[in-house]
């Protein structure tokens, strides 16, 4: 399995130093002072990230354990928690939109209800007196 | 096992659905400057100089949140005040002669200088041709004379890539001289300062740099300011300097410090901004903060700003087809 | 000669400048300690409010010089307590800092890297106290071929990392380097890599990408443990707290050395504390790492980028204070701060503003060893963090996540590319990859093209600049001596005996 994942690996890069590659090339470059100019460093790199993962394809190495269902949709489950944290936050403002992903965190992580929600509301309100008092930092405020 | 990842999900999507209906929510309605950069550089300078100026002038009574949104030297927050916060009474956004540049070579995306209100500017820094104390050349014409006779032989540095403003200045100096700017020998640096730097070391020979950041290696004379790119001579410590113009070059290069609102803001929110503006330009402490931040005095408000920074715009579109920037 | 220090250790040691470097020196460590809140932060929202109380320059700069210093501190703790560098320095510190917490050595790592903090620091300010003319004179000699050299030789000194899985670890750094190079060219002003978006103009945001990087990808990792209830990943309980003498002394050589190339390298103008760190850590594994424990939880691998990411800091203050230059972002700031006052630092300052320049050297010593006395003891109690209940760190690490690159960019597009960089980093961990080499990449690679480009646009074309100056020479045989010489060694050992027989 974890040979098969280098080999993905491997074969996704050569996909992304063609990308890279092309877009390089299709610089539209007005005129330069230097003889190398913008695109041989990205081409270089992209020749040089060809060949890695050509070697990559044929010695594939080791790698650890991959996640089961179970864990793949609590993983997903926490990158969409941080979305919607990314989305609510200038939204609803630091305080509650942090009280609500906080919570649901603490939840993902096997906290109880009670001890999840207390520490939603302890860190969202104790962090924005201490970053907007403490350091002088602007956040979105409330929404009313 | 199963609400775990179930609950917080539901929940978190009911949420969501309900805030995107709600909109972005207003943090108070103290007024606000966007410094479209890190904290530190020069639009961070200029939000501070509203802010400091407004407050210690009593003009304004809470202190004026500074935000900052870098991104495309300015591009990030044009868009977002064209985008997202159009009409929003008390947030002015910082920009200076480097906005015009952009939004004169197409950078600001589909946005271009009319969109948006322009309220003023506060203060104005001059470019300034700059060599080492030792360099062969007295005065620009013994430059412009040794780069006509072959570009090749003086290298030029300055903190910007091509197309910046900052390599307007060479740019610029190069052609009043008949000298094509593609000919030239330039080097582009992160910022003044490492230029400077490798002015000292004599990596290059001529920086093309702002006149306030050049005060103490002025004192200490380790450099010779051959020109000043200011309509006329600068007061001061800069005072000896010669402008372009006297020399018989016609090089202008104004750094101006001003401020723009988004689009849809009300008659009456723009009018406000501009006459708070134009008392603290008149203000005696004001001007202190000013010079304090190695800022000449300029005051160009409401539409004679508005017009200035459009006139220059388009003077600057001209400007880069001419040099082969943009077709 | 030494009178504007006298006169300085005069100004600090008033009651108010010395509350100020004590106020400071807490607030930085604070700052520092906090992931995407760095020192810039700190002094671009205190610069204001000292203005505005009133305080005479040289406590100002004793203030913000004091969080200066302490978020290099403060910078090292989230490193080795959560694997997330807590600054731009720090990234480093996560090698060894980390597997050391790991072992229940959390109290003794965060010790020994104070004190290998106060070394490097107290290195880099004697150095700034007796030579900072002088070298301000050799930092100008850094021109554009010079520091390519510099990056030809850091690049190759990186070589010690590829460590059991070379292919991986240069892939990785391939792709750093790759990804650096998003953003406008600061050659042509041509855009690479941003599909028109102009959030990606500037490039991609170095806390933006350590955040994501580290911090995001650990949260997904910790879910992990705590899903598979993983023993080898549960953290030993806190064995002893402090740091023993002889710890300390076995990696004094290594503080030393890191000391004074950190000072070196903060003194150039265009190099910081990142590539000091970087620098300092491959050097030190090449000199003392005999039984590759470097990586594994090793007390030098800690205490070298420690001392120098310390020292850098100092280090940037002689461009600075000497030639108006800055020779860091936080250095560009103060630089700000201090023509509020009206005073330009550069060439005249140590003769113009003697109490200024003096007051803030002397401010740096005293803040130096309020810190150690500040780190030392507490070191305990900050090792408490690791025994924080998992439900608690990782919505803390997600909130100040989400702070830290908030409050940089105002923005949500920065926070979507924070994520999908986590994603990226999780997956490049899963596959078995470093992210030290990634993060070297990023951070050396635009320096180099920058620089190549550089160079080769003062000569209009004639590579022969890239070696003519003695200092680039030197790098260029230093760099392939790295190279060369650990094949070249063994192989005439080898042939010695066979050639006797």
């Amino acid at each position: 399995m974890s040979l098969a994942a280098d080999r993905c690996l491997g074969i996704a890069l050569m996909g992304l130093a063609a990308f890279t590659a092309v877009n390089a090339l299709s610089l539209e470059v007005p005129f330069s002072y230097d003889p190398v100019g913008p695109k041989a460093f990205p081409l270089g790199l992209s020749i040089l990230l060809g060949l890695l993962s050509v070697v990559l394809v044929i010695r594939p190495g080791e790698n650890g354990h991959w996640p089961d269902k179970r864990l793949a949709l609590r993983l997903i489950g926490v990158l969409a928690l941080l979305l919607v944290y990314a989305l609510l936050f200038p939204r609803l403002g630091f305080a509650i939109s942090s009280m609500l992903v906080i919570a649901a965190l603490a939840r993902l992580f096997e906290a109880s209800w009670p001890k999840a929600i207390a520490t939603g509301v302890l860190m969202a309100f104790g962090g924005q007196w201490l970053f907007t008092h403490g350091l002088g930092i602007t956040l979105p405020g409330l929404p009313w | 096992m199963k609400t775990t990842i179930a609950l917080p999900a539901g929940l978190a999507a009911l949420l969501l659905g309900a805030s995107l209906t709600t909109g972005t929510a207003q943090a108070s309605d103290d007024a606000e400057c966007i410094a479209p950069a890190k904290p530190g550089g020069g639009y961070d300078l200029t939000c501070r100089l509203a802010a400091n100026g407004l407050l210690e002038t009593g003009l304004i009574e809470d202190p004026m949140l500074v935000t900052y949104m870098p991104g495309g030297i300015g591009a990030v927050a044009y868009n977002h005040v064209n985008g997202v916060r159009t009409d929003d009474p008390n947030l002015i956004v910082a920009a200076s002669t480097g906005a015009a540049v952009n939004l004169a070579l197409g950078k600001f995306g589909q946005y271009d200088a009319s969109e948006v209100r322009w309220v003023g500017a506060l203060g104005v820094d001059y470019g300034a041709i700059v060599v080492k104390a030792d360099a062969p050349w007295q005065n620009l014409e013994e430059l412009m004379t040794a780069l006509q006779e072959d570009p090749t032989q003086v290298a030029f540095g300055a903190g910007g890539s091509v197309g910046s403003q900052d390599w307007m200045k060479a740019a610029l100096t190069a052609k009043s001289a008949d000298v094509d700017p593609r000919s030239l020998r330039y080097v582009a640096f992160e910022g003044g300062g490492e230029a400077l730097a490798a002015l000292l070391g004599n990596h290059i020979q001529v920086f093309t740099g702002d006149l306030s950041e050049l005060k103490s290696q002025l004192e200490s004379g380790d450099i010779r300011v051959l020109a000043a790119l200011a309509e006329e001579r600068v007061e001061g410590p800069y005072a000896d300097i010669p402008t372009a113009a006297e020399q018989g070059y016609d090089v202008e290069w104004p750094i101006w410090r001003g401020y723009y609102m988004g689009p849809e803001v009300s008659d009456e929110a723009y009018q406000a901004w501009v006459e708070k503006f134009e008392q603290l330009a008149e203000n005696d402490t004001f001007a202190e903060l000013r010079e304090a931040r190695g800022l000449f005095p300029m005051a160009l408000f409401g539409d004679d700003f508005d017009g200035y920074v459009k006139d220059q715009v388009a003077e600057f579109k001209q400007l880069a087809a001419d040099v082969g920037l943009t077709q | 000669m030494f009178d504007f220090l006298i006169e300085g250790f005069g100004v600090a040691l008033t009651p108010l400048n010395l509350g100020l470097a004590f106020l400071g020196a807490l607030l930085g460590t604070l700052f520092g300690a906090l992931p995407g809140i760095g020192p810039i932060n700190g002094i671009a929202i205190l610069m204001p409010l000292a203005y505005t109380l009133g305080l005479p320059a040289e406590s100002a700069l004793i203030l913000l010089a004091g969080i200066y210093t302490g978020a290099e501190y403060g910078g090292r703790m989230s490193s080795i307590l959560l694997n997330v560098p807590g600054d731009a320095g720090a990234v480093m510190t996560t090698l060894d800092g980390h597997p050391l917490a790991k072992k229940g050595l959390a109290g003794p790592a965060l010790g020994l890297s104070a004190v290998a903090s106060f070394i490097g620091a107290t290195i880099a300010i004697i150095g700034l106290t007796l030579f900072a003319p002088l070298l301000a004179r050799v930092a100008v000699m850094f021109g554009p071929a010079e520091f390519f050299a510099l990056m030809v030789f850091a690049f190759s000194s990186m070589s010690v990392m590829m460590g059991k899985d070379p292919i991986k670890t240069a892939i990785g750094a391939v792709l750093g380097v790759l990804i650096g190079t998003v953003g406008v060219d600061s050659g042509t002003g041509v855009m690479r890599y941003t599909f028109g978006m102009p959030e990606l103009y500037d490039g991609i945001d170095f806390v933006v990408m350590i955040i994501g990087l580290f911090a995001i990808s650990e949260i997904l990792l910790m879910l992990e443990h705590a899903h598979r209830k993983d023993v080898d990943n549960e953290l030993p309980p806190l064995g002893r707290v402090f740091v023993s003498l002889k710890e300390v002394l076995a990696c004094k050589g290594t503080m030393l050395r890191s000391g004074v190339l950190g000072f070196i390298i903060g003194v150039l103008p265009g190099t910081g504390a990142s590539v000091a760190g970087a620098v300092s850590y491959t050097t030190e594994k090449r000199l003392v790492d005999k039984d590759n424990t470097f990586g594994t939880g090793d007390m030098r691998g800690l205490a070298a980028p420690e001392a120098a990411n310390n020292a850098s800091a100092a280090g940037s203050f002689v461009p600075m204070l000497t030639l108006g230059i800055p020779g860091s972002g936080t250095t560009a700031v103060l630089l700000g701060a201090l023509m509020l006052y009206n005073i330009t630092p550069g060439p005249m300052m140590f003769s113009q503003n003697p109490e200024v320049a003096g007051g803030l050297i002397a401010s740096l010593y005293i803040g130096n060893l309020v810190l150690l006395a500040l780190n030392l003891p507490l070191a305990g109690v900050f090792a408490k963090v690791l025994t924080i209940p998992r439900w608690v760190l990782v919505p803390a690490i997600a909130v100040l996540s989400f702070v830290g690159v908030y409050q940089l960019h105002s923005d949500l597009t920065a926070i979507y590319l924070m994520l999908i960089i986590g994603v990226f980093g999780y997956l490049l961990r899963k596959l078995g990859f470093s992210l030290a080499p990634v993060i070297l990449g990023y951070v050396l690679g635009g320096l180099m093209e920058e620089n190549l480009r550089r160079a080769l646009a003062i000569s209009g074309g004639d590579t022969s600049i890239l070696w003519q100056s003695g200092i680039s020479l030197g790098l260029w045989i230093a760099a392939i001596a790295l190279l060369v010489l650990p094949w070249l060694v063994p192989m005439l050992l080898k042939r010695r005996p066979s050639a006797q027989s």
